[in-house]
C-alpha cells in the first residue's frame, strides 16, 4: 500500500473534535403512547418542511411459502384506500397540499415517508393514523395493484439479468430462513395472493405496537404530540406478531449457480453468510468491505478492473439486517470474461487479508468513508428520520446512531483479520455466474 | 419501493423546477470571489455538519461540442483528468480521494463539464490540491487512455441487457440524428474504437479553461481559510493561450410527422417506450405555466399518466413526463413500459392523455394542487451543501441570477388553468414526434403496425 505522510497525522489529531455533530442525542424527543406506538421528535427549522417516517417491523422475513411479496404488496395497498379516505385519496390529498411520498420494503422493514410543507402535519398525521388501522384492500383495486408489482418484478427481475443471478444466489445460499426470497416475493405468489390473507397479514403486523413514528422539521414538539396522541391514541394494540423462529443450519459445502441465458454480458457475484447486524462481527466485516470493494483504490477494484481487466465495474459488502444475511460480492465482468478467474482473483484477495489482514492506513480509510456517508445523511431531514428510524428498529435503539462512530473506531485491527477467517471459507460460499448464450454475439 | 428514483427524472426536475419562494428567499445569497485568473467562485458558510461541497462548471467543455461521429471525446477527457497528474499517477490518486473518503468526479454533461468534490472539511483542503492537480496537470496516459476506453466498449454492451437504459440512448440518437445535442457522453461502440488519446488531450486543450468555469464552493470551511486555499489551488489554472473555441449550439431539430424506431430485445418480456417533442429553453417565461401542466400531465405520482397507466389500470410500475432544458432549447419527454401484450393499449392511452391535454385542460382545483405541489416540494431540493452549490453554478452559467427561484415559485403561485392549458396545447405532442420502444420484436411487431412504418434494429446491433 501507499505511505500515507501528513494526512495520517491530522487525522488523528481531528479525529475526535469532527465527531461533535451539530446533530445530538439530546436533540431527539422520544415518547410512548399507551397503545405502544414509539414516536421520536426532531425539531429544526432550517427549511419549512417536515418529513414524518413511518416505520414497521414487518418485511420479507416476516412472510411465509406462498405469501412471498406480501410485505411488499402490502406497502403498495396503503395507498390504495381505507373506509374513509379512498383509493388513491392519500396521494392526492397529499400532493394538493404540497406534499410527497414514497415507501420502501425491506428484508426486515417497511417504511413510509412523507415529506410535505409545514402546513399539512395535522392532515398527514391524520391519514397516516388511518392507514394504520383500516386499510380496505377494495378487490378491484387489488387487483389492479396486482398487476402493478408484478410488473416491477419483471423490470428488476425478470428483465434485468443482474437481478435474475442475485435471487438464485440468494435462494441457494440461505436454505431454511425467510431471507431465502427477496422481498419482490416469487411470481406465482403475487399472481395468488388471496384477499383474506393479505387482510389477515397486515392485521397481524400494522399495529401501533409495531411501528415506529419519526418526525423531523419545522413544527413545535408539544402540539405535534398533541396531534399524535389524538389521531393515533385510540388505535389499539395487537397481539405480538409471533416471532421468527427459523435459524438458517450451518452451510455443509461450497455452492454454485450457473445461469445460461441470452445476453449481450455476462455476471457474477459470490455470497458468504454474513454475521447480523448485532452481532460483534458486523462492525468489523463492515469495516473490512470498504478497502476490499469501495472505490478504485479498492483491492478487488485494482485487480479485476484495473489490472486484470476482467471485469467493468465491482461492489458489494455486509447487509445491516436482524438475522444474518450475506456478505456479496457484485461483479459486472467484461464481455467474454473468464468467469473462474474472476473468482480466483477473490479468493486471493481474500487469502491475503485473511493471512495480513488490513493495514492501519486501510482501516482509517474504512473509517473516513464511514464518516462521511454518516454524515451525509444527516444532512437533510428525510436523512435524520430514515436513520433514527432505522437504527430504533433494527438494534431497538436509535441513540445507537450516537455512538456507532465511537464503536466503528475502537475495533481492532487483528479483529477484521479473524472476522475474515471466520467467514470467508469454501464451505459458508455460494458463487453465482450467468452466462449468455444464443441470440447474442 | 413504490416508486422508484430515476435518475434522468431528478435531473430534469432540478432543471425546470429551478425556483420556490414565499417569504424567505430560497437560496441564501453567497458570496462572491473572483481569484487572480478569473475564475470566479462563489461561497457560502454551512457549519451544521463537518462536509464542504466543491462544484464547478466548465462552459463549451461538454459533449455537444465534439466533432460529429467523435461521442465520448467529452466524457472521456472529463474522466481522464482524475486518472493521473504530473505528481501523481492514477493509483495514487484514487489512494488519496479514497483514503478521505472523498469524491471528485469530473463528468460531461451536454453543455458543459462539470467537477464535482465532497470531503469531510477536515480533507476539504487536500482535495482542492487534488482538483488544481487534475485540471492544470493532467498527463492523458496512453494507458490509462486504453483501459477506460475499454472499459466503456464492454460497458455500452452491458449496458444493452438493461432496456430501461438502452431505450434512452436509443432515443437520443433517434431524436437528434446528427445535431450536437445527440452526443451522448458515454461515447458508442464505433466512436469509442476510432478515438485516440490525442483526441481527448486535445478536447481537454482547446475547452478547459477558467475563463469559461464558474464554481461555488458551501460547507463547513471559513472564508479566510478559503481565499488561502484558493489561491494555492485552482487560482493558479491558467488560461490556455488562443481564442476559446465556439460554444454555442445551434437550434434543436422540430419534429414533423412520426418518427417511429423498434428495437429488437428477443428475450424482454416487458416493451419501453420513450416518445419525444420539443420543449423549451432553461428560463424561458413558459417555464412556470409549463411545470405546472406537467406536474398534472406527468411530473407526479397523481398524474394523468401515472393515474391511467398505473393507479387505474395497473399496466405498470411507473410512468412519467418531464421537461429536458437546454440554453439552445429543450424537449418534452413521456416514457413507460409493460408486459409486451400491453404495448398498444398502453400507447392508445398515451395518445389520448396528451391530445385531452391541449384540448380540454386542467380543472381549477387539479391547477391549485399542482402549484401546491410544486411550492412544497421546492425547499428540499435545496437542503444540502452539494445541491446549494450545483445551483449557484447552474444559475450562473444560465444568467438566472440568484433569486431565479424566488420569481419562479412567485410565478408559479400565478399559473392560471388558461395558461396550463396553453403550455399542454403548445407541447403535448399530437402529429410531430419522436417514439422509440425496445421489447420483443416477434410478440409486439403486429401491435405496433396501427401506429405507422417503423423502422427496425436489433439490440445485438452495435451502437445506438
Amino acid at each position: 500500500m501507499k505511505k500515507r505522510t501528513w494526512l495520517t497525522i491530522l487525522f488523528l489529531a481531528t479525529f475526535a473534535l469532527s465527531l461533535s455533530a451539530a446533530f445530538k442525542k439530546e436533540d431527539v424527543k422520544v415518547h410512548q403512547l399507551d397503545n405502544g406506538l414509539k414516536v421520536l421528535l426532531v425539531e429544526g427549522h432550517d427549511i419549512p418542511n417536515i418529513a414524518l417516517f413511518t416505520f414497521f417491523r414487518v418485511g420479507s422475513r416476516n412472510e411465509r411459502p406462498g405469501l412471498t411479496g406480501v410485505s411488499h404488496f402490502i406497502e403498495h395497498m396503503m395507498f390504495n384506500g381505507t373506509p374513509k379516505i379512498g383509493p388513491g385519496e392519500f396521494d392526492r390529498r397529499m400532493e394538493f397540499r404540497g406534499g410527497s411520498n414514497n415507501a420502501y420494503t425491506a428484508d426486515d422493514l417497511t417504511a413510509y415517508t412523507d415529506w410535505f410543507p409545514a402546513a399539512a402535519l395535522e392532515a398527514m398525521i391524520d391519514m397516516e393514523a388511518d392507514r394504520m388501522q383500516g386499510l380496505a384492500f377494495v378487490p378491484e383495486v387489488l387487483e389492479s395493484e396486482r398487476g402493478v408489482v408484478a410488473s416491477e418484478r419483471r423490470m428488476s427481475v425478470e428483465n434485468n439479468n443482474e437481478g435474475i443471478l442475485n435471487e438464485n444466489v440468494r435462494a441457494t445460499a440461505i436454505m431454511a430462513h425467510p431471507y431465502h426470497w427477496d422481498v419482490i416475493g416469487w411470481m406465482s405468489d403475487i399472481l395468488s395472493w388471496r384477499r383474506d390473507e393479505i387482510m389477515a397479514y397486515y392485521k397481524t403486523y400494522y399495529a401501533p405496537n409495531n411501528a415506529i413514528l419519526v418526525v423531523v422539521g419545522d413544527f413545535e414538539p408539544a402540539r405535534t404530540l398533541d396531534l399524535v396522541r389524538k389521531y393515533y391514541g385510540p388505535i389499539k394494540a395487537s397481539p405480538p406478531p409471533p416471532p421468527v423462529s427459523t435459524t438458517e443450519p450451518p452451510q455443509m459445502g461450497l455452492k454454485n449457480v450457473l445461469i445460461r441465458k441470452e445476453a449481450q454480458a455476462p455476471s457474477f457475484m459470490a455470497v458468504w453468510h454474513a454475521p447480523s447486524a448485532k452481532d460483534a462481527d458486523y462492525l468489523p466485516i463492515s469495516i473490512l468491505a470498504k478497502p476490499l470493494l469501495e472505490g478504485e483504490s479498492s483491492r478487488l477494484y485494482r485487480r479485476l478492473v484495473r489490472e486484470e481487466e476482467l471485469a467493468i465495474d465491482i461492489g458489494g459488502g455486509a447487509q445491516e439486517t436482524i438475522d444474518p444475511l450475506l456478505f456479496m460480492i457484485y461483479v459486472k465482468p467484461r464481455p467474454g470474461a473468464d468467469l473462474d478467474k474472476i473468482d480466483r482473483v477473490i479468493e486471493e484477495e481474500l487469502a491475503k487479508i485473511k493471512t495480513g489482514g488490513i493495514t492501519a492506513d486501510e482501516f482509517e480509510k474504512a473509517m473516513n468513508i464511514i464518516r462521511n456517508d454518516f454524515y451525509r445523511g444527516l444532512q437533510t431531514i428525510s436523512g435524520k428520520a430514515n436513520q433514527l428510524g432505522t437504527y430504533e428498529l433494527l438494534y431497538g435503539d436509535f441513540g445507537k446512531m450516537f455512538t456507532i462512530m465511537d464503536d466503528y473506531a475502537a475495533v481492532k485491527l487483528e479483529t477484521v483479520r479473524e472476522v475474515a477467517k471466520k467467514y470467508f471459507t469454501d464451505s459458508n460460499k455460494t458463487v453465482g455466474k450467468l452466462i449468455p448464450e444464443g441470440g447474442a454475439k | 419501493m413504490k416508486t422508484p428514483i430515476l435518475k434522468p427524472l431528478v435531473i430534469a426536475l432540478i432543471a425546470v423546477l429551478a425556483a420556490p419562494a414565499f417569504a424567505a428567499e430560497q437560496l441564501p445569497s453567497p458570496d462572491k470571489i473572483v481569484l487572480k485568473n478569473g475564475l470566479t467562485v462563489y461561497y457560502l458558510r454551512n457549519a451544521d455538519v463537518p462536509l464542504v461541497s466543491f462544484r464547478m462548471i466548465v462552459r463549451g467543455a461538454g459533449s455537444a461540442f465534439e466533432p460529429a461521429g467523435a461521442d465520448g471525446t467529452a466524457g472521456m477527457a472529463a474522466t481522464l483528468l482524475t486518472k493521473g497528474t504530473a505528481k501523481m499517477g492514477a493509483e495514487a490518486l484514487a489512494e488519496a480521494l479514497d483514503f478521505m473518503g472523498a469524491s471528485l468526479d469530473v463528468t460531461a454533461a451536454d453543455e458543459y463539464a462539470q467537477v464535482s468534490g465532497d470531503s469531510l472539511s477536515l480533507h476539504f483542503p487536500r482535495l482542492m490540491e487534488i482538483a488544481a492537480e487534475c485540471l492544470t496537470a493532467p498527463s492523458f496516459k496512453e494507458e490509462e487512455f486504453a483501459k477506460e476506453r475499454a472499459r466503456r466498449i464492454d460497458g455500452l454492451k452491458a449496458a444493452k441487457d438493461n432496456p430501461g437504459s438502452a431505450v434512452r440512448s436509443y432515443f437520443r440518437k433517434a431524436y437528434f440524428g446528427g445535431h450536437p445535442l445527440g452526443h451522448l457522453a458515454g461515447g458508442t461502440e464505433s466512436s469509442l474504437k476510432k478515438m485516440t488519446v490525442a483526441d481527448v488531450k486535445g478536447y481537454y486543450a482547446l475547452r478547459f479553461r477558467p475563463d469559461r468555469s464558474v464554481a461555488a464552493i458551501v460547507g463547513d470551511i471559513e472564508k479566510d481559510k478559503l481565499l488561502a486555499l484558493l489561491d494555492a489551488t485552482i487560482g493558479h489554472w491558467a488560461n490556455p493561450a488562443g481564442a476559446a473555441p465556439p460554444d454555442a449550439i445551434p437550434p434543436l431539430p422540430k419534429p414533423k410527422g412520426k418518427k417511429l424506431l423498434l428495437v429488437d430485445k428477443p428475450d424482454a418480456t416487458q416493451a419501453y417506450f420513450v416518445m419525444g417533442a420539443p420543449g423549451y429553453a432553461m428560463g424561458d417565461k413558459i417555464t412556470p405555466q409549463a411545470a405546472v401542466m406537467n406536474t398534472l400531465w406527468g411530473g407526479r405520482f397523481t398524474s394523468w399518466f401515472n393515474t391511467e397507466l398505473r393507479i387505474k389500470r395497473g399496466l405498470t410500475y411507473g410512468a412519467s413526463s418531464f421537461f429536458w432544458t437546454w440554453a439552445a432549447g429543450g424537449l418534452f419527454q413521456a416514457t413507460s413500459y409493460t408486459k409486451n401484450d400491453k404495448i398498444g393499449e398502453m400507447l392508445d392511452i398515451t395518445f389520448g392523455l396528451l391530445g385531452k391535454g391541449g384540448r380540454e385542460g386542467f380543472a381549477a382545483e387539479e391547477i391549485e394542487s399542482g402549484r401546491n405541489y410544486i411550492q412544497g416540494q421546492f425547499p428540499p431540493t435545496l437542503e444540502t451543501n452539494s445541491s446549494k452549490a450545483a445551483s449557484y453554478v447552474r444559475l450562473a452559467f444560465y444568467k438566472l441570477g440568484f433569486d431565479y427561484y424566488d420569481k419562479y415559485l412567485a410565478a408559479i403561485a400565478n399559473v392560471s388553468a388558461e395558461a396550463a392549458k396553453a403550455a399542454a396545447a403548445a407541447y403535448l405532442p399530437r402529429n410531430d414526434y419522436v417514439l422509440v420502444v425496445v421489447g420483443k420484436a416477434a410478440d409486439i411487431r403486429p401491435l405496433l403496425k396501427k401506429y405507422g412504418t417503423w423502422q427496425e434494429k436489433k439490440i445485438s446491433d452495435p451502437d445506438f
